[in-house]
């Protein structure tokens, strides 16, 4: 099978904008005609014009005002829109990465890992490209504007502005350097909190048999206390970055302010290009003078968002990552295998080693009769798991052959062989949701009764976890050793029509008495159906037909 | 008020334990917010009034320069100043804050009924836990501050526009508040069901992303694997309408304001007209009044993340109320036994939390000190229980419960993100470093543990270093030696060891045991060995009293696991 191509997190560039994100943008440069007509009613004051002075700006200001906020909100909409569905996109991609990925793959990320750059750290992408991305084009576009409108009317104020705002790209790397340092600093510190109490509350049994609660509350707050004096000394210099801009920005409407008010008192002359001020032209340059600056402040307050947007994007393109592929992924259930006789397994041949790891299956031959009932034994590492897997097609082997009722185990016949097999495997996953559908997993064609039956079999209906309406799995409540095999054996009931049983060590860590009864049970199942069970349980084993010693069968037949 | 009824056990915990520095950051936001406005009024009125005087070389000379452009350079760098310290102030108010609910959460989850719904369901109510306490974050950064910030800008405009005429300034002030504050609580009120809806979206999609990993070997093998993608795929289109909406209220809050500053500034800009027509104000007060109308609202607009996300602070209150409002108290003490004996169940019944049917039907047991008893069984035969009911954990429904003070070995060893020595320390706070090389002896880890770089100080946990089966085993084993207990509750202590290993620690348990009572729930052989007593567990009830010597002792042995 071709090796899946990792897929690639393609962000819009900042080239090509969607049409939200620039309606947004240049809803923020409608402050500029706002504010002329501003400047314009306060000049018609001025000039000893009452209310009827003021009607035609204000109505103006309105109008302009209803513009101003409809543009933003539908820019805004559309980018949300936009980012949202760019997140389905990296969540589905990882989604079909983890699924196409060998369940046996020992480098494949862990469950909890997984589900959490999914589901929360993933949340992480939208602020980046709804808040981070405009604010940053905002940034570098609404300065670039305001500046030659105010040096057009005086090249002092746009002196004074270029000044306050050293060179625009220096002044936000220097924003960037120290919010990176700060928003980083806060991140640690929320995160090695939370980090210590969900340490300290996972082992709570532990710490409440040793009777240590009260000494672990005094470590939390101690250990709380020292992380936050250290973190501030941390942003008490980090702060500095941004109140040196608060500084700059303060400093530049007031210097803008001082300009204009001693420019229109005569005081200074220079300045303009040639004639004085007017009171509207000044107005006008000291309502542009914030405005200018806004933009970098917006930055600097959303700089907490790249970081964790950066971060999320790294971490869901690391998950989608390619590992050892799982055989017939990518393909769909085609052929339908004739299912009316137990099939018998020959297996030729089979190399098979991890990434990276040395063989652990060379050159095996086994062959499996009809509805024969077999025990894997060796010791650990032998290879039991493993060669299950390649049975399963859960692994690929590097050379050899399985067949499996006459059909050769392939990406393509992979599925529709499944069909036909039920897998016991050593801990069984409880899925969120009810006992019932934990049972029946959603196979197409079981029923009701079906499910019930099975539940019965495997004495799971006198479960406490069993009635209705309690949810097991991640946020419900969990199953004891014991339960989790019941439910592990209903499963295999429930699948009436497969005929190949494959179990690894489906007797370990259970006391005599359950251990005799999962026997038992298994071997009603696999009545009439081939079964193969790796074991080290020598009970187990004495009850199958036939002991298969993995170290001693590789690279020889057995017959 | 309902909301106030699920805010109020959060909200007095979070103000109380920092109310001085939570007061102050409220109050520094405010006067940069303040500080702003003035600054633009200022220069607004400045401007104007230049302009006039500048029209004449006699009023130009006249006019004073100084006080004006004084308070502009005092308003810009005390803006910085007061904007600085607000961030100071805000955030270690903040973590101060959260350090303290950090502990008093702790010590909620520690009850013995929170404790073991935690470890009944540790990741979904863990995960929760991280969610809420950032939620709550915004409790104060979002909510609460910005809210006093807008009031005082509203307070000051309302004062200028009242230098003018007060009625004016009664309305301006009263309308700035009300649209200002109401626009929030609406956005606040009918983001709820969303955001609710959002969080229980995000846990859905957490679920089914560790139900297509963890589970992929049972979704493949039934062919389900697609069927679980296209799940996933689902709630995530459930997260994302929650979602739209929720951009939908919060674009729509953007947009109210940004009306709502419209509107003012035209009405003000309306009224400044009407005032300098009556001759009643000149041009710079009136550009005065505008100025500060433009900045009065900005503050509002900084309500409007926090009235979005105000659904999620108030599930995160209402889910973390009930363990801060538990005192830092233990509940019922074990009450002590008579002299001589170390563990006396008179007629317990005990039933777990979701089950119909009782697990311990009427159990009573009397262990003498210094007797060393086993409970047998096969699983889900009460022995867990049964301990747990011994060691307090559990409340029996009915029966009385009285124990030595005891120390439990659970099954599984916690190691915390700590040094070795403080992982140890923490069965016993006092011991010095002499006594745990001691009981590092006594546990057979002192070999390993001094071959370590940093021997004690060796981080461990998460993140350090991880310790094999048969090691943390050990380390469990010193903590249980540091407790100076009489009575040693041993639940499956050697489960998942090879024999070798188990047989070596069970050796070193029934050395230090001398002297001590052991209760062990087993079912394994070697375990069972230690014993001279047996009782046979079954369907909740003890039904065999089995000790060494007799038959029936040497042939319940013989039905348990071998190695």
């Amino acid at each position: 099978m071709a090796l899946q191509k990792p897929p690639t997190h393609a962000l819009p560039s900042t080239g090509r904008r969607d049409p939200g994100s620039i309606v947004q943008g240049a809803s923020a440069l409608v402050w500029v005609p706002q504010a002329a007509l501003l400047a314009w009613a306060v000049q018609r004051l001025a000039d000893g014009g009452g209310l009827a002075g003021v009607l035609v700006p204000a109505a103006a200001f309105l109008l302009l005002g209803l513009v101003r906020a409809t543009a933003e909100a539908w820019g805004a909409r559309r980018v949300f829109a936009a980012a949202r569905a760019q997140l389905s996109t990296l969540r589905a991609q990882a989604a079909i990465a983890l699924a196409s990925r060998s369940p046996m793959d020992p480098a494949r990320p862990a469950s909890g890992m997984a589900a959490s750059v999914i589901a929360e750290q993933a949340e992480a992408v939208v602020p980046y490209l709804v808040r981070y991305q405009p604010a940053r084009w905002r940034a570098m576009v609404v300065p670039l504007v305001i500046l030659p409108v105010v040096a057009c009317l005086s090249w002092m104020a746009a002196l004074v502005l270029l000044l306050a705002a050293p060179l625009i790209p220096v002044f936000m790397a220097l924003v960037g350097w120290r919010a990176k340092a700060a928003s980083e600093a806060q991140m640690v510190e929320m995160g090695s909190m939370n980090a210590f109490l969900l340490d300290r509350l996972r082992g709570l049994g532990t710490l409440r048999a040793l009777a240590a609660v009260d000494a672990t509350a005094d470590r939390l707050s101690e250990s709380a206390q020292s992380l936050r004096t250290r973190t501030m000394a941390v942003l008490r210099i980090a702060f500095l970055s941004s109140a040196v801009l608060e500084l700059f920005s303060a400093i530049g409407v007031a210097l803008v302010a001082a300009y204009i008010g001693f420019h229109l008192l005569g005081s200074l002359q220079f300045g303009t290009w040639g004639h004085r001020l007017s009171l509207a032209e000044g107005m006008f340059i000291l309502l542009l003078a914030p405005a200018f600056f806004e933009p970098l402040r917006e930055l600097s307050a959303v700089w907490h968002d790249r970081a964790a947007g950066e971060a999320a994007l790294e971490s869901l393109a690391k998950l989608s990552l390619g590992g050892v592929p799982l055989p017939g992924a990518q393909t769909p259930v085609s052929a339908i295998v004739d299912t009316r006789s137990p099939p018998s397994l020959h297996l030729r041949g089979l190399h098979f080693a991890h990434p990276g790891q040395t063989s652990c299956i060379t050159g095996l031959n086994l062959h499996v009769a009809a509805g024969e009932h077999i025990a894997l034994t060796g010791a650990s590492g032998s290879g039991k798991t493993t060669l299950l897997s390649l049975i399963a097609g859960l692994l690929a082997a590097q050379q050899g052959t399985i067949t499996v009722g006459g059909v050769h185990v392939s990406d393509t016949t992979v599925a529709a062989l499944r069909t036909r097999m039920v897998w016991m495997g050593q801990k069984s996953h409880v899925f969120a949701g009810s006992v019932r559908t934990n049972v029946a997993l959603g196979r197409a064609g079981v029923d009701t009764t079906q499910v019930e039956a099975a539940i019965h079999f495997a004495a799971l209906d006198n479960v406490a976890q069993a009635q209705v309406g309690v949810a097991l799995g991640e946020g419900g409540t969990g199953l004891s050793g014991g339960e989790a095999v019941r439910l592990a054996l209903a499963r295999v009931a429930v699948h009436t029509s497969a005929d190949i049983i494959l179990v690894d060590e489906p007797t370990a860590h259970l006391d005599t008495e359950t251990a005799e009864r999962v026997a038992d049970a298994l071997l009603s199942l696999a009545r009439g159906k081939t079964l193969i069970a790796a074991t080290h349980d020598p009970v187990l084993a004495a009850r199958m037909q036939r002991v298969v010693q993995l170290d001693a069968v590789q690279a020889r037949e057995v017959a | 008020m309902k909301i106030w009824r699920d805010l109020r056990p959060v909200l007095l915990p979070f103000i109380a334990a920092q109310p001085g520095q939570l007061a102050l950051g409220a109050g520094l936001a405010t006067l940069t917010v303040l500080m702003g406005m003035g600054l633009l009024g200022l220069s607004g009125w400045f401007i104007t009034a230049t302009a006039y005087a500048g029209l004449a070389t006699t009023t130009a000379l006249a006019f004073d320069v100084f006080m004006p452009s004084a308070g502009i350079r005092l308003l810009a760098l005390g803006r910085t100043a007061s904007r600085y310290a607000e961030r100071l102030v805000t955030h270690d108010a903040t973590f101060a804050v959260l350090a303290t609910l950090r502990v008093r959460l702790f010590r909620g989850w520690a009850q013995p009924d929170a404790a073991r719904a935690l470890l009944a369901r540790p990741s979904r109510l863990l995960f929760r836990l991280t969610s809420d306490l950032d939620a709550l974050e915004s409790l104060y950064l979002r909510i609460l501050v910005p809210a006093l910030a807008a009031f005082g800008a509203a307070l000051l405009a309302g004062i200028v526009a009242g230098v003018m005429r007060p009625y004016m300034g009664v309305l301006l002030a009263l309308w700035l508040i009300v649209a200002g504050w109401g626009l929030a609580l609406v956005v606040a009120y009918r983001a709820r069901t969303a955001a609710v809806r959002r969080a229980r979206s995000i846990e859905a999609l957490r679920a089914h992303a560790v139900d297509l990993v963890a589970g992929q070997t049972e979704l493949v093998m039934a062919g389900r694997i697609d069927a679980q993608r296209d799940l996933l795929a689902a709630t995530d289109r459930q997260l994302a309408g929650a979602d739209l909406a929720l951009n939908r209220l919060e674009s729509g809050a953007s947009m109210g304001y940004s009306l709502i500053g419209t509107l003012t500034l035209v009405a003000v800009l309306l009224a400044a007209g009407v005032l300098v027509g009556e001759g009643a104000i000149g041009a710079p007060a009136a550009a005065l009044m505008l100025l500060v109308a433009l900045t009065a609202t900005e503050p509002f607009a900084a309500l409007r993340r926090g009235a979005v996300e105000s659904g999620r602070t108030w599930l995160a209150a209402r889910r973390l109320a009930p363990r801060l409002a538990t005192s830092g108290l233990e509940t019922s003490p074990a009450v002590a036994p008579s002299p001589g004996t170390a563990v006396q169940l008179e007629n317990v019944v005990a039933v777990h939390p979701c089950s119909p049917s009782p697990v311990l039907h009427r159990v009573s047991l009397h262990v003498a000190a210094g007797e060393r008893v086993a409970l047998i069984g096969p699983s889900g035969a009460g022995k867990s229980t049964l301990m747990a009911v011994v060691a307090g954990e559990l409340a029996p429904r009915e029966g009385t419960v009285q124990a030595q003070q005891h120390c439990l070995l659970t099954q599984r060893t916690e190691l915390f993100q700590d040094s070795l020595r403080d992982n140890l320390r923490l069965a016993n706070p006092s011991a010095d470093d002499a006594r745990l090389w001691r009981v590092l002896h006594s546990a057979g880890l002192q070999a390993d543990v001094a071959a370590l770089e940093n021997d004690l100080a060796t981080p461990l946990g998460e993140g350090g270093l991880g310790l094999s089966g048969g090691q943390s085993r050990r380390l469990a084993l010193a903590r249980l030696l540091l407790r100076d207990v009489p009575l040693w509750l041993l639940d499956e202590p050697t489960e998942a060891l090879d024999p070798l290993t188990a047989h070596d620690v069970l050796q070193r348990l029934a050395i230090h045991a001398d002297g001590k009572t052991l209760l062990i729930a087993t079912h394994l052989r070697r375990e069972a060995e230690l014993a001279d007593r047996l009782l046979c567990v079954r369907e909740g009830r003890i039904v065999a009293d089995l000790h060494r010597g007799e038959p029936a002792f040497e042939a319940a042995l013989a039905t348990l696991r071998p190695d």
